[in-house]
């Protein structure tokens, strides 16, 4: 950017474009990650892991281990002092394994040693009887199987009683006639693999005794409070004396919003009495954290014969896993967003999750919704072609609007331009192909030079989708903030929002600074020690429910300040909920309330690709992208968010998946498992669209997921435009295209 | 773990055998070392003892690749095929020697299964994800040689030099047998010295690959025309190196279910890598 384009910074205030506060020390290689925490007299812990998807845990022998050079503990279940399960929603996870394992590489022993290598050489100490059980491997026999929690812990919480085997939720959407017959019908059936976060600082943190009985702990994680809430029960101690501080956040994405070695760390330090660090390696991280749920979904679309959906029918398998993490939230969001951005009166949608041992799957970013936008657009796809209608004009007359419904019966009652998205999407200049002959890099097959031109054919493709912003389903969310105003004019913001790259830090400040006209704002350490819960770092809410508490604080404060003679010292805390949801009806599916989800945001996205027939291998050229932000605090930031966002779509849809074998992760490492390089990536032309959200603070919206949600099957569009091939699975490798 | 340094040839392999291992730029070693997947005692650490640089038509074995890659000297397809390889900084690392001794990418060897190539019954490949699997000599194991180096010297009809002995390149391969699952014909206590190349009139590697950049061959394809005669080999294609005798050897190809897309790249690459040169 040259210096010109960069508008100038007087305050950081709302709207301004605002570098990074953590940019300039992340890339000068300066920005303290959690892998990087020291403490004096710190010990390594270790995690012994199960080699095993599905056994039974009979004795642990750890004598062998006790004993070695430097070790100065080897913990078990027997040594939890409360709680042995935890989980984000449901306590369905051991601590450390008792009685059975149920995914590959689950937690079964701590070790902590003076020296990581001491650590790990204990734990092959470590004599674990297993009987390895048959692994429940095939999402489709799971209801048919032996269940693998037999004591069903996500029922009973509202969600629809499935009394079969394994469910973690099922849920049924119904509304109209949902045999409602049209003049043209479509259909196909879609599976998306195993998405991984892929972030880049593997799962690591610093737990430290406090010589009280208490624990702080130091972790990269995305949701403070939730950390201590699960902590505490299990250390047997009160939340007060678990303080979790946010240490440096190497990529998050959903994959460190439930806990890896918080207790295990925790419970290391108060057993030594010393402070005590954990870092995975990366095949740890791959099996340490949740990935994103594969899925399959059954569609058929029917419309008339002027291009109206009439009726949509989904069916949807979401693969939890071994454990519920926020799986009963990503069934609900896959069905919810299943028909897409698009007004239909008829529609029967069941989305089902169920328990495995497989990898276990929960957040991550998109969450549900970029199963299902990947069917919904394939299906538009077809719909558009077997009625021959243009594509874009037939997602044009579909479109969702504000005063639209979706089919859980809610009425759009905020912002979401899907018709806008769409005109501003594609009126976006596609660049002419390129002249033959080119340097390889701008050819498919990149740095491997294997074509001059020869096989390649180009496509565009287009694909619009759409995600709720916030929690739902009647969560009661909030976020704190606390400001304190000095003598000296400064202010400080305590908020324990987690910054995981996504930018919060700035909105923090920049929200501060307009509303209390200073420039000098501090923001204080991210923990759960000086301020209430800011929830989590997911569901695109943090940069409106962190502008509504900081704008609330700083309101409160400077009212305070008024009122005691603009003297002496503020300190206000104020909690701040966004509109309040309510839960489906169990039975229909349908809202009980005036709204399940809060609010929402669209994006439509072109892709230029060129495809080698011959090869299979492929180039994205070029995307485009319109987007529904609300009022943009950071444009800068937002737009760096479109770019991220984008890149991991184009990954799901161009290469990287986990591969198991019967629930082993056989490719747990960066050179097996891939994710996107910048060469792979495209520059991405992006259109802001700021309509102000009327429920928001500043009108703002969330944006880190949508592009995520779009970029996937507007990449595989181009690639079924230049091939002809239907493409229904992802990723799309060049196995799925040779041999045209 | 024992660190050896010697200082000369013979003194390198009087240190080796007995579970000891040669270490050079251990860009290799290390992670199978860490992986579990080598033990060793001793490592004797060659880097002082076996040539490094390129004199005429003659590679010392502890030449990086990333100084092959700028050698305008070379042929086309090994530079290429260094280029190609891996990232700058396993470049700046490996040596040619070692990146023809490298191990497979094969998931189920990685992770330690007890499979054929590990002294196994069973080659899980064939029952399970395969695509990144073999087309070629794929009876008793299907994994796949990742080098792209190796295709190169095949095609190139390069000789090695030996602590021992002076033989073509493809003679350093064999398929794994019953009796011994070895890949290479090296012995433990023997080192590649030095690479003998001839010069061709024209030559090419192209490497079809997962991503644009950094990634293991699916199929990779080395080139090189000697007057009338093309020399052309493979990489990803079988548990070795592979030769192709003549364009027609692709028929006989036999691919597992998931892997018979490699013979349709390869089929195209080889097309078009004769066509290049």
């Amino acid at each position: 950017m040259s210096e010109a384009t960069v508008p100038k910074l007087e305050l950081g205030r709302v709207g301004e474009s605002l570098p990074r506060v953590d940019g300039i020390p992340k890339v000068t290689g300066e920005f303290a990650y959690s892998s990087d925490l020291q403490a004096a007299g710190m010990l390594w812990g270790h995690t012994v892991r199960s080699p095993h998807a599905h056994a039974r845990v009979g004795t642990i022998d750890i004598s062998a281990a006790v004993g070695m050079p430097g070790v100065h503990a080897v913990l078990t279940h027997e040594d939890i002092p409360g709680e042995k399960r935890y989980g984000l929603e449901f306590q369905d996870q051991p601590v450390l394994a008792y009685e059975r394992v149920r995914y590959f590489g689950e937690p079964v022993a701590l070790v902590a040693a003076e020296h990581p290598e001491q650590a790990r050489r204990a734990a092959e100490r470590i004599r674990v009887e297993y009987e390895p059980l048959e692994p429940l491997v095939d999402p489709e026999r799971a209801t048919e199987a032996e269940p693998l929690h037999p004591d069903r812990p996500t029922m009973g919480h509202g969600y629809r009683d499935d009394p079969r085997p394994n469910i973690v939720r099922s849920l049924v959407i119904r509304q109209g006639d949902p045999a409602a017959e049209g003049d043209v019908a479509v259909s196909g059936v879609y599976e998306i693999g195993i998405q991984d976060q892929a972030f880049l600082g593997p799962e690591s943190g610093l737990a430290v005794p406090d010589g009280e009985g208490g624990v702080d702990v130091y972790v990269a994680t995305q949701w403070l409070h939730v950390d201590r809430d699960q902590v505490a029960p299990c250390l047997n101690l009160k939340p007060e004396q678990v303080r979790i501080h946010l240490a440096g956040v190497g990529g998050a994405f959903g994959g460190r919003e439930d806990l890896s070695m918080q207790i295990h760390g925790a419970l290391l330090a108060l057993h030594t009495n010393r402070p005590v660090k954990i870092v995975y390696n990366r095949e740890e991280s791959f099996v340490g954290h949740i990935h994103r749920h594969p899925a399959k979904i059954w569609a058929e679309h029917r419309a008339s014969r002027d291009g109206r959906l009439v009726n949509v029918r989904v069916r949807i398998l979401l693969d939890g896993g071994a454990y519920a993490s926020s799986s009963t939230a990503v069934t609900s969001n896959a069905a919810s967003f299943a028909v897409g951005p698009y007004a239909v009166d008829n529609a029967l949608i069941e989305s089902t999750c169920v328990y495995t041992n497989n990898p276990p799957c929960g957040a991550m970013r998109g969450f549900g919704a970029v199963q299902v936008c990947f069917a919904h657009e394939a299906q538009m796809d077809k719909l558009a072609e077997a009625l021959d209608i243009d594509p874009i004009e037939l997602r044009l007359l579909n479109a969702l609007g504000p005063g639209g419904s979706l089919p859980t019966g809610q009425t759009i009652t905020g912002t979401l331009p899907v018709a806008d998205v769409i005109r501003r999407a594609a009126a976006l200049d596609v660049p002419e192909a390129e002249e033959l002959p080119r340097d390889p890099m701008r050819l498919p097959g990149g740095s491997g030079n294997t074509t001059r031109g020869e096989g390649v054919r180009r496509g565009v493709g287009f694909a619009v989708g759409f995600k709720n912003i916030g929690y739902s389903e009647g969560f009661d969310d909030y976020t704190a903030a606390r400001v304190q105003l000095h003598a000296d004019g400064s202010a400080t913001v305590h908020c324990a929002a987690a910054e995981v790259g996504q930018g919060v830090a700035n909105v923090i400040l920049q929200v501060a600074r307009t509303e209390l006209g200073v420039r000098d704002v501090a923001l204080a350490p991210h923990t759960t020690a000086t301020v209430d819960s800011a929830g989590s770092a997911s569901a695109s809410r943090m940069t409106w429910m962190v502008s509504g508490a900081v704008r609330d604080a700083c309101r409160a404060a400077l009212e305070e300040w008024d009122k005691k003679g603009r003297s002496l010292e503020v300190d206000v805390e104020r909690i701040y909920r966004h509109p309040r949801t309510t839960p489906l009806d169990p039975e229909t599916g349908q809202v009980t309330g005036e709204r399940a989800h809060v609010a929402y945001a669209c994006a439509a996205m072109r892709v230029v690709a060129e495809v080698d027939v011959e090869l299979g291998l492929t180039r994205v050229v070029w995307i485009g992208t319109a987007q529904d932000v609300g009022h943009a605090v950071n444009p800068q930031a937002v737009q760096g968010q479109i770019e991220g966002g984008t890149a991991q779509g184009l990954g799901l849809a161009l290469m990287e998946e986990i591969q198991t074998r019967d629930g082993l992760i056989t490719n747990a490492s960066f050179t097996d498992y891939l994710i996107p390089t910048t060469l792979d990536m495209p520059p991405v032309v992006s259109e802001l669209i700021e309509e102000a959200e009327p429920d928001a603070p500043y009108g703002v919206k969330g944006v880190g997921e949508p592009p995520t949600v779009v970029s996937t099957p507007a990449v595989v569009a181009a690639l079924r435009a230049a091939t002809g091939r239907e493409l229904s699975r992802v990723p799309v490798r060049p196995d799925d295209i040779v041999g045209l | 773990m024992e660190l050896l340094r010697p200082s000369s040839p013979e003194e390198a392999t009087g240190a080796l055998g007995n579970g000891s291992r040669a270490l050079a730029g251990g860009t290799e070693l290390v992670p199978l070392i860490r992986d579990g997947l080598v033990k060793a005692d001793t490592l004797v650490e060659i880097r002082d003892v076996v040539p490094r640089g390129v004199t005429g038509t003659r590679i010392g074995a502890g030449t990086t690749l990333a100084e092959l890659e700028l050698d305008g000297e070379i042929p086309q397809a090994l530079r290429e095929a260094c280029a190609q390889a891996a990232s700058p900084q396993l470049r700046s690392m490996g040596t040619i020697g070692g990146n023809l001794l490298q191990a497979t990418r094969c998931w189920y060897w990685r992770l330690g299964f007890d499979c054929w190539l590990h002294g196994g019954e069973t080659c899980f490949a064939r029952d399970g994800a395969q695509r990144e699997h073999a087309v070629f000599g794929n009876d008793k194991c299907a994994s796949a040689h990742p080098s792209d180096i190796a295709a190169a010297l095949l095609a190139l009809g390069a000789t090695l030099r030996t602590t021992r002995r002076e033989f073509a390149v493809a003679e350093l391969y064999r398929l794994p047998t019953d009796d011994d699952r070895n890949v290479t014909t090296l012995a433990p206590d023997e080192l590649i010295l030095e690479i003998e190349l001839t010069t061709p009139d024209a030559s090419t590697y192209l490497k079809a690959m997962d991503r644009r950049k950094w990634s293991f061959p699916i199929v990779g394809v080395a080139a090189a025309r000697f007057g009338g005669e093309t020399r052309i080999a493979l990489a990803g294609v079988a548990p070795i190196p592979w030769l192709l005798d003549s364009v027609a050897i692709l028929d006989e190809a036999t691919p597992l279910p998931g892997t018979g897309y490699k013979v349709e790249i390869a089929r195209a690459l080889v097309r078009r890598a004769i066509e290049a040169i």
